[in-house]
């Protein structure tokens, strides 16, 4: 049973079941792990603000140093006028990167290799960025969809090509986060067994090959927030320059 | 103060190390492993989505094969240009540095 490299993946209940209208509302290991990365980040932003020093602490360094990388990214991909988003793209990028962190951790459970919680964040940023366009331009957002110089008699065709691609947004999102980490902690996982049951004589080389691919997750955990937060720049600079 | 001059020295001297590293383009590892992810699943997500749409609407007209067949080619397209359009986006980035 333990040796299941999916048991991993499984959401239960912890405490009471909470029913509301039918719809389930009990507090699970996935809610239990979203609110330690939702409190680390905020207990990180908290104690790397409270004492400014003019030569930084450590914390206050990793502090600075994640404003500064969001803000400039912001400013390189989606332009100045998009500083207003800066807030949001912040939140998504701590909460997307603490997630992964927080599942590499033994024991823990990784919220975003459940395709429903990447989902949610990938349909919170495509909703937001058409709803600001259409706030930022009207109804000539609209002209998103139809490419310059392009013949009378393909327009139809190309409306329906260009929606379908735009609609492709967040499922490419969310899929990508979420096969990601699920592929990721999959394979440590099976490596994991085969040191098991290949016991002290054979059990070395997956036991490296796990240490190894823990070095590749931590990367692939990092890298993941930095393209989901860097997309949304690029989406926000489309719906906010009009580009195609 | 003199203490605070070596420090802002020395800062400026970091930075101009920093920018010279950026230059010669040493920190593109990590962003050009991520391009990679992301035009890969763009190509795969525009097929799910146009073939969705496809089947969504052959239940709705019940018209089953016609148009899922016809928005899954569309979504192919679609995959297509999405990738393209990301690409075209990387090599106008490249032409600034």
């Amino acid at each position: 049973m333990t040796l299941n490299p999916m048991h991993q993946f499984e959401v239960y209940r912890i405490g009471p079941e909470i029913n509301i209208d039918g719809v389930n509302l009990s507090f699970t290991n996935a809610s239990f792990f979203m609110a330690v990365s939702a409190i680390l980040i905020l207990s990180l932003l908290f104690f790397g603000t409270k004492k400014k020093l003019l030569i930084p602490s450590k914390i206050q360094l990793i502090t600075e140093m994640s404003y500064t990388f969001i803000a400039k990214m912001i400013n390189d991909t989606a332009g100045s006028s998009a500083k207003a988003f800066f807030p949001f793209v912040f939140t998504l990028f701590m909460f997307v990167l603490f997630c992964n962190m927080v599942g590499m951790l033994p024991y823990s459970f990784a919220v975003t290799s459940q395709i429903i919680v990447t989902f949610a964040l990938a349909a919170i940023v495509f909703i937001g960025v058409t709803i600001t366009g259409f706030i930022k331009h009207g109804i000539n957002y609209l002209e998103l969809f139809v490419p310059k110089g392009v013949p009378i008699v393909l327009l139809p065709l190309i409306i329906v090509i260009e929606i379908i691609s735009y609609l492709a947004r967040p499922v490419s999102l969310s899929v990508r986060l979420f096969a990601n980490m699920l592929a990721g902690h999959t394979m440590l996982k099976v490596f994991g067994g085969f040191v098991i049951s290949l016991g002290l004589l054979g059990g070395w080389l997956p036991l490296s090959f796990t240490v190894a691919l823990t070095g590749l997750e931590i990367l692939v955990a990092f890298l993941q927030a930095y393209v989901f937060a860097i997309l949304t720049c690029i989406y926000l600079n489309d719906a906010l320059n009009l580009q195609h | 103060m003199k203490n605070l001059k070596e420090i802002s020295t020395r800062l400026e001297i970091a930075k101009k190390k920093i920018m010279g590293n950026q230059k010669s383009g040493k920190s593109s590892n990590v962003s050009s492993l991520g391009k990679a992810l992301k035009i890969s699943t763009e190509l795969v997500a525009a097929v799910v989505v146009g073939s969705t749409i496809g089947f969504l609407l052959d239940n709705w007209f019940d018209t089953k094969p016609l148009l899922t067949i016809c928005f899954f080619i569309m979504g192919v397209a679609a995959g297509i240009l999405n990738v393209f359009k990301s690409a075209k986006k990387m090599q106008e980035k490249n032409k600034d540095i």
